[in-house]
């Protein structure tokens, strides 16, 4: 970690190496780290609070080259460890570090970097094409024609690059912010939310984009909510909850940590009783009831097996869905039992 | 300011982005209402201008409505939104998480400030001095109204430009430090710039108004217009150049160090 970079033309001072305290040995033993990697993003008993509120506690985590999730219920300070990556905000203690010199303020670290923020607004009155040029010109890329056809080739938006912004769609606006991310090839990568509102094909488009530049050797860092989106492009994730680090590490083995615990799923469909019947009998269901409402609320220990159930058993009975979804308190429920474990 | 023109594009990205933020939204029609106001008082004039002459309706709307109140709101409007509009749509850190000096960016956005509330105001002002250059002729005077509102308007136009530059630089740092920028910002021209500084000497010569109108009676040197302890030239260009700079400064410090939440 004591890579150098040329002083930043317009800081005061020299872009100081972030004072790390730990030993490089101990870094590369970091949480999140598979043995032997070089972490590229360090978070070194990072906390972050707001008055009283405590948003991020005493988080350590290494994050080397390859897709990382961030994987958390809402709220429990994702966004927030984003942000700090980014410099956006400032730890209240502790110490960021990328490629091993701070983030906030540093220019040279700004150059190797692209965020996709989670708000949706970007400048409305600029096309596509437009937007991505003026991220390319702001980065000071060479050629920022060259650099923004590529960039908008990536996301596939080179026929709407001519639109306003706008005018587009929740899931353009998401493709046109990763090709401003991307605009200038940076090797640390973080997105925030970045398949919300993104249709099935864009969703597609998006996951196999994250995974190319992981295998590239970019540190792409990816928040979610989602177990099983993040399990489509990720192999390591860090798991927050409250604000703290409940789990790091590979995917496969929190996964089925996660799985142990009941999950929690609602279901609204045009005849819950009898669907509600059917589910009892299938085993990856451990209890069901109907509320008030005359939504199902059913408890399973296998959410990959009920997944499948679902489905068929409507079909079987012939009942009609209207909705299926995950219930978040349950969520948190699960990332909480991972902070307990 | 489209890709057709890519030397400002590259040149002063910040700054082209921000005029096209400014024509995209309302801020540059409220302030040409606002530019357009005095003509519209210099129309009412024409149909009964009493024994008011062409140069005292100017004077006394210049000094008693423009600067005080139209000028002020004008800029306020502008250039609280250069940041605000960013702060309030989050998207500053798509020009904050870049290798760009901080200093240049605030230079880009009041550049910007300028360059779409001066031509709006001085062509304002142009128009209602011809407009009021239609009123009763001065018999006291042996040139033609057109010809001695010349110099009035080139005072006007010199204080414009001072009082522009330096509300656009104090309203920009305003913006970064206050949540409420535009509201606080009318507060202060209504009680400060308008309200007290009518009645308390003290308080308007402290003003930006009180700057203004030292470049305006300085530059137009009539001794029948005056202000009460009133700037030499020199004196309050460089309370302009100052305070502006300080303004600037600060808001580029400001925006280094601030969270972007």
């Amino acid at each position: 970690m004591t890579e150098t970079t040329p002083r930043p033309r317009w800081s005061a001072r020299p872009a100081a190496a972030a004072p790390l305290s730990m030993p490089p040995a101990e870094r590369e033993a970091l949480p999140g780290l598979v043995a032997g990697a070089s972490p590229t993003v360090v978070f070194e008993h990072v906390s972050r609070w707001y008055g009283d509120i405590v948003a991020v506690s005493d988080v350590s985590f290494g994050v080397a080259a390859g897709v990382t999730g961030l994987l958390g219920p809402n709220g429990a300070g994702k966004s927030t460890i984003l942000k700090l990556m980014a410099g956006l905000i400032s730890p209240s203690t502790g110490t960021i570090a990328i490629h091993g010199q701070k983030t906030r303020g540093n220019p040279a670290v700004y150059k190797r970097l692209g965020l996709v923020p989670e708000q949706e607004i970007v400048y409305p009155f600029l096309t596509g094409r437009e937007f991505v040029r003026l991220n390319a010109v702001l980065q000071e890329v060479v050629d920022p024609a060259a650099a923004t056809a590529r960039a908008i080739g990536l996301v596939e938006m080179e026929e709407a690059a001519e639109r306003a912004v706008g005018g587009y769609s929740k899931g353009m606006r998401q493709r046109i912010k990763v090709a401003a991310a991307l605009v200038h090839d940076p090797d640390v990568l973080l997105l925030d939310e970045p398949l919300n509102g993104t249709d099935p094909v864009q969703r597609a488009g998006l996951i196999a984009l994250l995974r190319r530049l992981g295998a590239e050797g970019r540190t792409v860092i990816v928040s979610s909510h989602v177990l099983t989106e993040v399990e489509r492009f990720a192999d390591n994730i860090l798991v927050i909850v409250n604000g703290k680090l409940a789990a790091a590490g590979d995917i496969l083995a929190i996964r089925d940590k996660m799985d142990e615990h009941p999950r929690e799923v609602m279901i609204r469909a045009d005849d819950p009783r009898r669907f509600a019947a059917a589910l009892i009998g299938d085993r990856s269901t451990s209890a069901v009831r109907v509320d008030g409402d005359g939504r199902l609320l059913a408890q399973t220990h296998d959410i990959r097996a009920f997944s499948r159930a679902v489905p068929l058993l409507a079909r079987r009975e012939g009942v009609r869905l209207l909705e299926v979804q995950a219930v978040d308190e349950s969520l948190a429920s699960v990332f909480a039992y991972l902070v307990g474990r | 300011m489209t890709l057709a023109t890519p030397l400002v594009w590259r040149a002063l990205p910040v700054f082209a982005l921000t005029v096209r933020q400014f024509l995209a939204g309302r801020m540059a029609r409220v302030t040409l209402a606002l530019a357009l106001l005095p003509t519209l008082f210099a129309l009412i004039y024409l149909v009964r201008p009493g024994d008011v002459t062409p140069r005292g309706f100017l004077t006394t709307t210049f000094q008693q409505l423009f600067l005080p109140t139209l000028l002020p709101i004008a800029v306020l409007l502008l250039a609280t939104s250069a940041f605000g509009n960013e702060l309030e749509d989050r998207t500053l850190p798509y020009l904050t998480l870049k290798p760009r000096a901080r200093p240049r960016i605030v230079l880009e956005k009041w550049l910007a400030v300028l360059v779409v509330a001066l031509p709006l105001l001085l062509g304002g002002l142009a128009l209602t001095t011809l407009v009021a250059s239609r009123g009763p002729v001065d018999t006291a005077s042996r040139v033609a109204p057109e010809t001695a509102l010349g110099p009035l308007l080139g005072a006007m136009a010199g204080a414009t430009v001072a009082g522009t530059v330096l509300l656009a630089s104090v309203f920009l740092l305003v913006s970064l430090v206050v949540p409420r920028a535009l509201l606080a910002g009318m507060v202060y021209v209504f009680a400060w710039e308008t309200l007290l500084g009518r009645f308390l000497p003290g308080v308007k010569s402290v003003s930006i108004r009180h700057a203004a109108e030292s470049v305006f009676v300085a530059l137009l040197g009539d001794p029948d217009v005056t202000v009460e302890g009133a700037s030499t030239l020199r004196g309050a260009l460089l309370a302009v150049a100052i305070v502006s700079l300080v303004a600037l400064a600060l808001a580029a410090w400001r925006l280094r160090t601030m969270d972007l939440e």
